[in-house]
């Protein structure tokens, strides 16, 4: 099943009291989908959420991850959503979530090239590692 | 259908307690007994999760033999978190019915012996799985009820706050609370964050504890008046709404429609305080409050022992403590005590009480109303 890149915020929070199995802090967000689908989100961070925030959404292993849009990239998704091309939207966004995932990953190191092509030319598909 | 009467109420004190769990779920049921001197036909009981937390099973029977009741009919009854106030539903069918005559319904729960992430475990077992595997807690669901409820005007962080203070301040009056002391404003605002927005003191606490009630067909001057239950979608991302609870509202309606009377007949009430904020939210969903001014009824005092409407005379959740199973019964055994003018440092004025009990986190809701008819 094909999710689109993103959704809107209903709620989230951050547990400091992490359950068995997760390293606190524990960032959860519920986010609803276009079509109304509601999902449970892992996230960087919830500082920059507000209820009714569209945010990124990807899917890695079967887990799904949200992550904040900047503003570039909000504004650049609403001209778009005016009826011009919903699929270069879909490839700005899926090319954000992917820059921001890669830059988690990498711990800060430099951004892979636009296009979604990774600096050793291979696609990057492995779930974020928590930083222990 | 025939009435049900309230003939015995009692608790032992909620905290860390060094008994076990028959034991205390014995006190309670025997003081019981004592005040109402008779010989139950029925036993019902409850207890939220013994084969995790004592490594005890079978518990109907297994309370039963310890009661020196072996010979009686005896069920376990359990709707997580209420199992409490569903016991004592089940106890209302069965006199109700007309098949039995005196119900002895006797709840209890043993946990502070238990390391503390041990307990969040088992408790998160009443969630549902896919949002467990998020690393959902009870602090954590509730945590983004309160930051649905902030952002939409329902209840502001002062708010929760005063909750928890007004309930340590009824706590320190309650000879059978975990907690007698009061809290400051100050104290709960600087606790350490749970689940942001949810503080420590938010929070309920880790209680061990029992409540039995006894339930007869022969009035007693103390009628329980009406019972309903609210169910709602294991899973909290499926509902309609993260402010209100389907469940109380569904549980309050049936409720007031078997009791033939609305909530401005209610003068006190026991609310389901597992966190601050459910005390503002489910004032609403009861309707004893229009939606959005619950929170104005915290800041104007109107739910302290001497306001219009006091909530959680006992301390409720927060402060007199949350021993699972046993809390539904605790709340019923407080109106008991409140009614009929045996609720000693804490005493308030009424004659229709309202409990209210969440079952997870809002899935399995009830609302009991007792009524002093004499």
């Amino acid at each position: 099943m094909e999710i689109s890149g993103y959704g809107s915020v209903l709620s989230y929070t951050t547990l400091m009291a992490a359950p068995e199995g997760f390293k606190p802090p524990l960032h959860i967000a519920v986010v609803e989908l276009p079509g109304g689908a509601r999902i449970f989100c892992h996230g960087k961070e919830t500082r920059a959420l507000r209820i009714g925030r569209r945010v990124a959404i990807e899917q890695v292993d079967g887990v799904f991850y949200f992550a904040s849009l900047g503003i570039a990239d909000r504004v650049s998704m609403f001209w778009k959503r005016r009826g011009a091309a919903p699929e270069r939207t879909r490839e700005a966004v899926k090319s954000a979530v992917k820059r921001f995932f890669s830059v988690y990953n990498n711990g800060g190191a430099a951004p892979p090239p636009e296009n979604g092509a990774t600096s050793n030319g291979e696609e990057k598909n492995e779930r974020p590692v928590e930083k222990r | 259908m025939r009435d049900v009467w309230i003939s015995a109420a009692a608790m032992t004190r909620f905290g860390r307690r060094s008994e076990t769990l028959v034991d205390l779920m014995a006190e309670a049921a025997l003081e019981a007994l004592r005040e109402a001197d008779c010989q139950p036909d029925t036993l019902v009981v409850t207890a939220m999760a013994p084969e995790e937390f004592v490594g005890e099973g079978n518990f109907a029977s297994h309370v039963g033999t310890y009661l020196g009741l072996s010979h009686v009919p005896a069920i376990r009854v359990e709707t997580a978190t209420s199992s409490g106030a569903a016991a004592l539903y089940a106890g209302f069918v069965l006199i109700a019915s007309g098949l039995h005559q005196r119900v002895l319904v006797v709840g209890g729960e043993k946990m502070t012996h238990v390391s503390t992430p041990r307990v969040s475990e088992i408790i998160s077992r009443v969630i549902d799985p896919h949002e467990r595997s998020y690393g959902a807690t009870m602090p954590a669901l509730a945590a983004i009820v309160a930051r649905a409820a902030l952002a939409k005007g329902l209840i502001a962080e002062t708010d929760m706050a005063h909750v928890a203070v007004k309930n340590h301040a009824n706590g320190a009056r309650n000879p059978y609370a975990h907690f007698q002391w009061p809290v400051t404003l100050e104290q709960v605002m600087s606790s350490r964050v749970i689940a942001d927005p949810l503080r420590l003191q938010h929070c309920c606490p880790i209680s061990d504890g029992a409540a039995a009630v006894l339930l007869t067909s022969d009035p007693t001057g103390l009628k329980l008046a009406g019972m309903g239950q609210g169910t709602d979608y294991l899973a909290v991302r499926y509902r309609n709404s993260l402010t209100g609870f389907r469940a109380t509202q569904n549980a309050a309606k049936a409720a007031f429609a078997m009791a033939g009377f609305g909530p401005e007949r209610v003068q006190v009430a026991e609310i389901h305080d597992a966190f601050a904020p459910f005390e503002i939210l489910s004032l609403e969903d009861i309707g004893l409050f229009p939606q959005g001014k619950a929170t104005k009824a915290v800041q104007n005092g109107e739910l302290t022992l001497e306001g219009r409407l006091p909530v959680n005379p006992s301390g409720g959740l927060k402060a007199r403590g949350h021993a699972l199973a046993a809390t539904g019964l605790a709340q019923v055994v407080e109106l008991a005590w409140q009614l009929t003018g045996r609720a000693v440092g804490r005493q308030v004025n009424a004659r229709v009480g309202l409990a209210h009990s969440i079952g997870g986190m809002a899935t399995n809701n009830w609302v009991t109303l007792v009524e002093q008819v004499a």
